[in-house]
């Protein structure tokens, strides 16, 4: 399956995909409806873009007492039925990154669903920070990611720049 | 081999899918002394507030259990097990041997010993039945008592409210939902239920219940009150329903004792869910944790084991939320502290109304929100550092982190609606 990448280096805190998701959403650009969220901290001079990672043993579908989270045969999405939600909340205590929002107005939880398999923040992403790659690759990416930290880390505990 | 569970609820339906994960080819029977493919309890209250209807309850359809590869007995009561013949004898008098056995058998609610409680206008919350049985008490104008202030006793005091009844909580210790709130917490859920004119009477013991001949109740307080009401919701507590196999348990101590397997001392006899007594993330004694999500994590590991997966469970972490009188109320593990434990407590912080976290030598061991929903999200951002004990020695920094105010701020600036306003 595919899931939406990030790289926080390359996020510029343009929030696009943030308006995207909101509009698809909501057909409004308020950014409170948005399953994608740009955590931005001036201090530290960095941008994280947060949405579900389509956890491959998810939590919130096992824990959910209403039957109501499911993964999409299709896009391997784990995906909220409004329809079925009762609005306990108990997926927003078992997500672990934080990343199912209670919809007050409706009074159900909403997240990401991957927006069937062309997810929208992707698009809007206007500096790569964003892609829809294939699960696997990803890990190859961490991994990648993880040696070149472990190499600076290295190089410094040695001395060296 | 042959796997009998007992039971239809979160433990036994998280270890069917389980064991499956792990064993295709077994033969499983599922016995359950209630009708049909599984509701869940949880969404009880939430019928009784007719935010659900009736097959919005199920959780399961009827093929789902054959998809699984499960054969079923439902409606059927389990009496008791013999261990050494390795059979479990049913109700209607059928003998069904097994290999491996689960219990999965839950709790009940708990009878306090006043006198009166088997009158016809005595209720619980606890089953379909029940709910069914209540929508049809919950009439406009009609009263109604509580005894108890636990989650399941305010659920009902909210869904009667909504629905129009005129409600008194009556709770025996000083603070309403004692096991899941600290006072402070507490207090200002029970200011909420005063401004929406639900009664409470903590500090109060229900002394007995009197129901007349035209099925009026009276209920006799400490306090030397008579209650008038036309129904009474008993909701003190639960118990395990633990004496399938007496063998297994502890003298003199509630609950099956289980292994970090989730095998009792009978070998191949498994227990997960409220009916246990097991083993929790912070170490010590085991304990019963009688939540969903706890017997979810408690199944799993039982249907593993069951197929010979050899899992070992990481412990129960009490973890609690669910919205009453319009206030999200959240709480998780430890949430009050012991002497020498370092408390982070805010109030009215954008939509949170209360928020306590406690910490000992920098590591989170539990917390409480009130408020907004994104209380909720906030302590599930907190769960792992709780369960794995590791930690965060700035609050206010992880708290920056998190963008909560961000978050606050952008919620859906849905109106402040609250249930009581609606009913005026
Ligand atoms: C009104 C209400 C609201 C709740 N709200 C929450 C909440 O918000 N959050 C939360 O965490 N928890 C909540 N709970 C608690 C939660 O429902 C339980 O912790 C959970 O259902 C436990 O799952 P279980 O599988 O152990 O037991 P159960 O779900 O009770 O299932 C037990 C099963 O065993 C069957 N059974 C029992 N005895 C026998 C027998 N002798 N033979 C055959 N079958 C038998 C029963 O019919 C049932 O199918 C609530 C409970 C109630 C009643």
């Amino acid at each position: 399956m595919r899931i939406v990448a990030v790289d926080p280096d390359a996020c510029v805190a343009c929030r696009d995909c943030e308006y995207a998701c909101a509009f698809r959403q909501s057909g409004d650009f308020a950014r409170s409806a948005s399953h994608i969220r740009v955590n931005f901290y001036a201090d530290e001079r960095a941008c994280v873009p947060l949405t579900c990672m389509h956890c491959e043993d998810a939590w919130c579908l096992a824990v959910c007492p209403a039957a109501a989270i499911d993964r999409d045969p299709g896009t391997g999405a784990v995906t909220i039925d409004a329809t079925r939600c009762a609005g306990c909340k108990m997926c927003l205590l078992a997500c672990p990154y934080g990343n199912i929002h209670f919809n007050a107005e409706t009074g159900v939880s909403a997240k990401c669903d991957l927006c069937g398999g062309d997810p929208m923040c992707v698009r809007a992403c206007i500096s790569g920070a964003l892609r829809y790659v294939d699960a696997e690759e990803l890990a190859d990416l961490r991994r990648e990611v993880v040696d070149a930290s472990l190499k600076r880390l290295l190089r410094l505990s040695k001395g060296v720049r | 081999m042959h796997v009998v569970i007992v039971g239809n609820g979160a433990a036994a339906l998280s270890a069917l899918e389980s064991f499956r994960g792990h064993d295709r080819d077994s033969r499983v029977t599922l016995v359950s002394g209630e009708q049909g493919p599984a509701y869940s309890r949880v969404l009880l209250p939430y019928y009784l507030r007719r935010r659900l209807s009736r097959d919005g309850l199920f959780i399961r359809r009827a093929d789902d259990y054959a998809r699984l590869g499960a054969a079923t007995e439902f409606g059927v009561r389990a009496e008791g097990v013999d261990p050494a013949r390795r059979v479990l004898e049913l109700a209607d008098g059928r003998r069904l041997g097994f290999d491996r056995l689960l219990i999965a058998t839950g709790s009940s609610p708990m009878r306090p010993p006043i006198p009166g409680l088997d009158g016809a206008g005595v209720h619980t919350l606890w089953t379909l039945d029940d709910a069914v049985r209540l929508d049809s008490v919950f009439r406009e104008g009609a009263r109604l008592v509580v005894l108890g202030s636990g989650f399941v006793a305010l659920q009902a005091a909210w869904a009667a409210r909504q629905r129009g009844l005129q409600v008194s909580v009556i709770e025996l210790l000083d603070q309403i939902l004692p096991r899941v709130l600290d006072p402070a917490a507490a207090q200002i859920l029970s200011e909420r239920l005063h401004a929406c004119d639900v009664e409470v009477r903590t500090g109060t013991r229900a002394e007995s219940v009197e129901t007349d001949r035209g099925g009026r109740v009276r209920v006799s307080t400490s306090g030397g009150d008579r209650l008038p009401a036309d129904a009474v919701i008993v909701a003190t507590g639960a118990r395990p329903n633990d004496q399938l196999l007496p063998e297994c348990l502890e003298p003199d101590r509630p609950g099956i004792p289980v292994a970090d397997t989730m095998e009792t001392v009978v070998s191949g006899v498994y227990a997960a869910g409220d009916v246990t007594r097991g083993p929790t993330a912070r170490g010590g004694p085991r304990e019963i944790h009688a939540l969903w999500p706890t017997a979810v994590e408690q199944g799993r590991v039982a249907g593993a084991n069951l197929a010979g997966a050899g899992r070992s469970y990481g412990g129960s972490l009490s973890m609690n939320v669910t919205e009453m009188f319009d206030l999200t109320v959240a709480s998780l593990g430890q949430f009050v502290e012991d002497e020498g434990d370092d408390v982070f407590e805010e109030h009215d912080r954008g939509g949170i109304r209360y928020m306590k976290i406690v910490t000992r030598a920098g590591v989170p061991l539990g917390a409480i929100a009130m408020g907004a929903p994104e209380g909720a999200v906030l302590l599930g951002r907190l769960r792992p550092f709780v369960r794995h004990r590791r930690a965060l020695p700035d609050l206010p920094a992880f708290l920056a982190r998190e963008d909560l105010d961000g978050r606050l701020a952008h919620r859906s600036a849905a109106k402040e609606r609250t249930s009581c306003a609606s009913l005026q």
